[in-house]
C-alpha cells in the first residue's frame, strides 16, 4: 500500500542523486584523521593517569561502558541505519555473545577475554539463521519478528537448567586485584569499539554499503538495478550481530553474573536504536555521538531524579521528539546545514 | 478426553480475549498503516485505571469499560492529531510509526512506573476465583468440566465488543468511511473520505479497544508497567501471523493460538505458552511471509 503511494508521488520520476555525493562539504579532510588520532590516544593513556584521577575504578567502568555503546549501536546502524532494516531485538545478540563466553568460563574455564571473539561469531551465526527466515518480510512485520526472536530467547534461557535459568550463572571473577579490576575491560571495549567504529565506516565506502543504502532508498529499484538484495540483507543482519556478541561477552565478565534478563531485555536493543537516531542513522559518526549523548543524559538523569523511572520517560521522550523535529539526528541535521565538522563527516 | 475439552474451552477464552486485544491493534494498521508498538502499554495504562476503580471506588472491572472506554478513546484521537498528524505523508511511513510508537511505549512505561511503582497488580472481585461447574451432558460418568467465571465473562464481553465493532464498521457511514479508507487510502480521499477524520476515529476506536482490554486484564492477568513488552509482543506475533491489517485474521490467529498456548502449557508447562505464539511467527514467516489472511508483503 505505502509503495503505491509511494509511486504516485511526482518525485519518481528523476533518479534522485545520493545525498552525500551532492551534500558533502569540501571542508579541510586531512584534519579529522588528527582529531581521531589524538581521541584514540587519549582514551588508550586514561588508565595511565591513575594518580591523578580520584574515582579511578568509576571512570573506567563509565568509560567502558560507553566504549561498548558505542560499539553496539554502531553495529545495529548497519542493518538498521545503512540498510534501514530497524531490528528491535538486536540485544538477542548480546545475550548470545555473553552466554556463549560466559557458559565456556564457568563449566570449562576457559577466560571471555580468549573467548569473546568466539561468542560474537556466535552471534553472526544466529544473525544469519535467523535474518534467513526474519527478512522474508520488510518494513513493520520484520520489526515485529525480530522483536518475537528476542522474546524467545528470553524465553528459553529462563527454562534452561544448563544456563542457569532465571536465576544466572554466577562467573567466577578475574584473578587480578580490586584496584586494577576494571582495567582489562576498559581495553577490551575500546578494542571493540574501535573494531566496530572500523567496520562500520569499511562498510559505509564499500560496494555492499552502497547496495545497503539503495536497498534502504528503495528496494525494489535496487533489485532492479541488480543489487543483490536477499544476499545483502542477510549479510548485514549478520555483521552487524558480531561485534555487539563480542561486546556482550565482555560486558557478562564484567558484571561476574549473566541472567536472562541482563541481556534479553528490550530496553537494551532500545537504548542502541535511540543511540543511533539520535546521532544519526545511517552516517558512520551518529551512533558514536548518539552513545555519547544518551550515556551522559542518563547518568545525569540518574543522579538529579535518583533511580526512579523518570530517565526512562525521559528516554522515551527524546526519541519521540527526534524523530517528529530532527528525524535525521545530530550528525544527519549538522550536514544538512552544511554545519558539520569535519571531524564528523566520515560518510 | 476431558481434559482436552477442559484445555480446549480454557484456550478459547483466552483466545477471545486474545482476539480483542489484537483486534485495536490491526485496525490501527489496517486504516493508517500504524504498527502501534505502544497497544499494549494503552492496554496496562487503563488496567490501571479499573484496578483504581475497583480497589477505591469498588466498580467492578467489567463495568469500569464504560468509562474506560471513552477516556481512551479521546487519549487516542489526542495522541493522534498531536503526534501522527505530523508524519503523514512522509517517507518511510509504517516505519516512522514504529519508532514513534516505541518511544511513546517507552513514555507511558516511564510513567506509569514513575507514578504506580513497578510492583504487581490484580484486581479481585468476586468472580475471579470462581468457576461454572458442568456435569453430566455427553461427559463420561463422574467427570466434570471448570468454566472460570472471570475468563467467561471477559471472552462474552470480548465477544459483544467485537460484534459491535464489526456491525459498526459494517453498517454505519463511519464504518463505511473506515473501510473505504483501508482498501484505499487514495481513492477514499478522491470521492470525498475526510481520510484524516476517519483516520483520527479509527485510531481513537484502536485504543478504545485497548481500554477495554484493560478492564479485562485489570483481573484476569497480574500486571506491572514493565509487563506491556511481553504483551505486544504476544499481540503483533498474532497479527502478522493472521496477516497485518486483517481483522479476520487477528481474530482466527487469535482463537487458534489460544488453544494452542493453552494445550503447550498444559502438556509442557506454563512458562513455555507464550513460546507458541513466537515460534508460530516464526513458522508462517517460513511458509507465507505475508500471514493467513494478508494479500501482501505490508511495506
Amino acid at each position: 500500500m505505502i509503495e503505491d503511494r509511494a509511486a504516485l508521488g511526482p518525485d519518481d520520476s528523476a533518479p534522485e542523486p545520493t545525498e552525500d555525493e551532492v551534500q558533502r562539504p569540501p571542508g579541510p579532510a586531512r584534519y579529522r584523521w588528527y582529531v581521531l588520532a589524538a581521541v584514540v590516544v587519549a582514551l588508550l593513556a586514561l588508565p595511565l593517569f591513575r594518580p591523578v584521577i580520584s574515582s579511578y575504578n568509576y571512570v573506567l567502568t563509565l568509560g567502558a561502558l560507553i566504549l561498548m555503546w558505542v560499539a553496539m549501536s554502531s553495529s545495529w546502524n548497519i542493518l538498521g541505519g545503512y540498510a534501514g532494516y530497524i531490528s528491535l531485538g538486536h540485544s538477542v545478540f548480546m545475550g548470545v555473545g555473553g552466554y556463549v563466553a560466559g557458559v565456556l568460563l564457568y563449566y570449562h574455564g576457559i577466560s571471555p577475554f580468549l573467548t569473546a571473539l568466539l561468542g560474537g561469531l556466535a552471534a553472526v551465526a544466529l544473525g544469519f539463521l535467523a535474518g534467513f527466515i526474519t527478512l522474508r518480510t520488510r518494513g513493520p512485520a520484520f520489526i515485529i519478528s525480530t522483536i518475537a526472536l528476542l522474546f524467545m530467547f528470553l524465553l528459553m534461557t529462563d527454562n534452561f537448567e544448563y544456563l542457569g535459568g532465571a536465576a544466572g550463572l554466577p562467573l567466577p571473577p578475574l584473578p587480578v586485584s580490586q584496584e586494577w579490576l576494571r582495567v582489562p575491560f576498559y581495553y577490551a571495549m575500546l578494542f571493540i569499539a574501535i573494531g566496530a567504529v572500523l567496520t562500520s565506516y569499511r562498510v559505509a565506502h564499500s560496494k555492499f554499503g552502497m547496495g545497503l543504502r539503495a536497498i534502504s532508498e528503495d528496494e525494489t529499484k535496487a533489485e532492479v538495478a541488480g543489487v543483490p538484495t536477499r544476499l545483502y540483507k542477510i549479510s548485514a543482519f549478520a555483521m552487524s550481530a558480531f561485534w555487539v556478541g563480542v561486546a556482550g561477552a565482555i560486558y557478562g565478565y564484567s558484571i561476574a553474573f549473566i541472567r536472562p534478563t541482563v541481556f534479553f531485555t528490550i530496553a537494551i536493543s532500545a537504548q542502541m536504536v535511540l543511540m543511533a537516531i539520535i546521532g544519526g542513522k545511517g552516517t558512520v559518526a551518529g551512533p558514536v555521538v548518539g552513545a555519547v549523548l544518551i550515556y551522559a543524559i542518563n547518568e545525569m538523569s540518574l543522579v538529579v531524579f535518583g533511580a526512579t523511572e523518570f530517565n526512562i520517560v525521559i528516554q522515551g521522550t527524546m526519541l519521540v521528539a527526534v524523530l517528529l523535529f530532527f528525524p535525521l539526528g545530530v550528525v544527519g541535521t549538522l550536514r544538512k546545514m552544511n554545519r558539520l565538522p569535519a571531524f564528523l563527516n566520515w560518510d | 478426553m476431558t481434559n482436552v475439552i477442559q484445555v480446549a474451552i480454557l484456550g478459547l477464552l483466552l483466545g477471545g480475549v486474545y482476539a480483542l486485544m489484537a483486534a485495536g491493534l490491526t485496525l490501527a494498521f489496517g486504516v493508517m498503516r500504524i504498527v502501534n508498538l505502544a497497544h499494549a502499554a494503552f492496554i496496562i495504562a487503563s488496567a490501571y485505571i479499573s484496578f483504581f476503580a475497583f480497589e477505591q471506588l469498588g466498580i467492578d472491572p467489567l463495568l469500569s469499560v464504560v468509562f474506560v472506554m471513552p477516556i481512551m478513546f479521546f487519549f487516542g484521537v489526542a495522541v493522534y492529531q498531536v503526534l501522527f498528524r505530523r508524519i503523514e505523508g512522509s517517507a518511510k511511513f509504517g516505519e516512522m510509526t514504529v519508532l514513534l510508537t516505541f518511544g511513546i511505549a517507552i513514555m507511558v512505561e516511564g510513567l506509569l512506573g514513575f507514578v504506580f511503582t513497578g510492583i504487581y497488580r490484580k484486581a479481585q472481585p468476586g468472580y475471579a476465583n470462581e468457576s461454572f461447574i458442568v456435569d453430566g451432558l455427553f461427559l463420561p460418568e463422574g467427570d466434570i468440566l471448570f468454566i472460570p467465571k472471570g475468563q467467561f465473562y471477559a471472552s462474552l464481553l470480548s465477544i459483544v465488543l467485537l460484534v459491535g465493532l464489526w456491525a459498526f464498521l459494517r453498517y454505519s457511514q463511519t464504518g463505511y468511511a473506515i473501510r473505504a479508507t483501508t482498501q484505499n487510502r487514495d481513492a477514499a480521499e478522491i470521492v470525498g473520505v475526510n481520510v484524516r477524520r476517519v483516520s483520527a476515529i479509527s485510531f481513537g476506536l484502536s485504543t478504545a479497544l485497548a481500554g477495554a482490554s484493560g478492564a479485562l486484564m485489570s483481573y484476569l492477568f497480574p500486571f506491572f508497567p514493565f509487563r506491556h513488552w511481553q504483551w505486544v509482543a504476544v499481540l503483533l506475533a498474532l497479527v502478522v501471523l493472521g496477516g497485518m491489517g486483517s481483522m479476520k485474521g487477528a481474530v482466527i490467529g487469535a482463537l487458534v493460538l489460544g488453544v494452542a498456548s493453552s494445550f503447550v502449557v498444559d502438556q509442557i508447562g506454563p512458562t513455555w505458552g507464550p513460546m507458541t505464539f513466537y515460534l508460530a511467527l516464526f513458522l508462517i514467516l517460513l511458509v507465507r511471509p505475508q500471514g493467513l489472511f494478508g494479500k501482501e508483503v505490508p511495506a
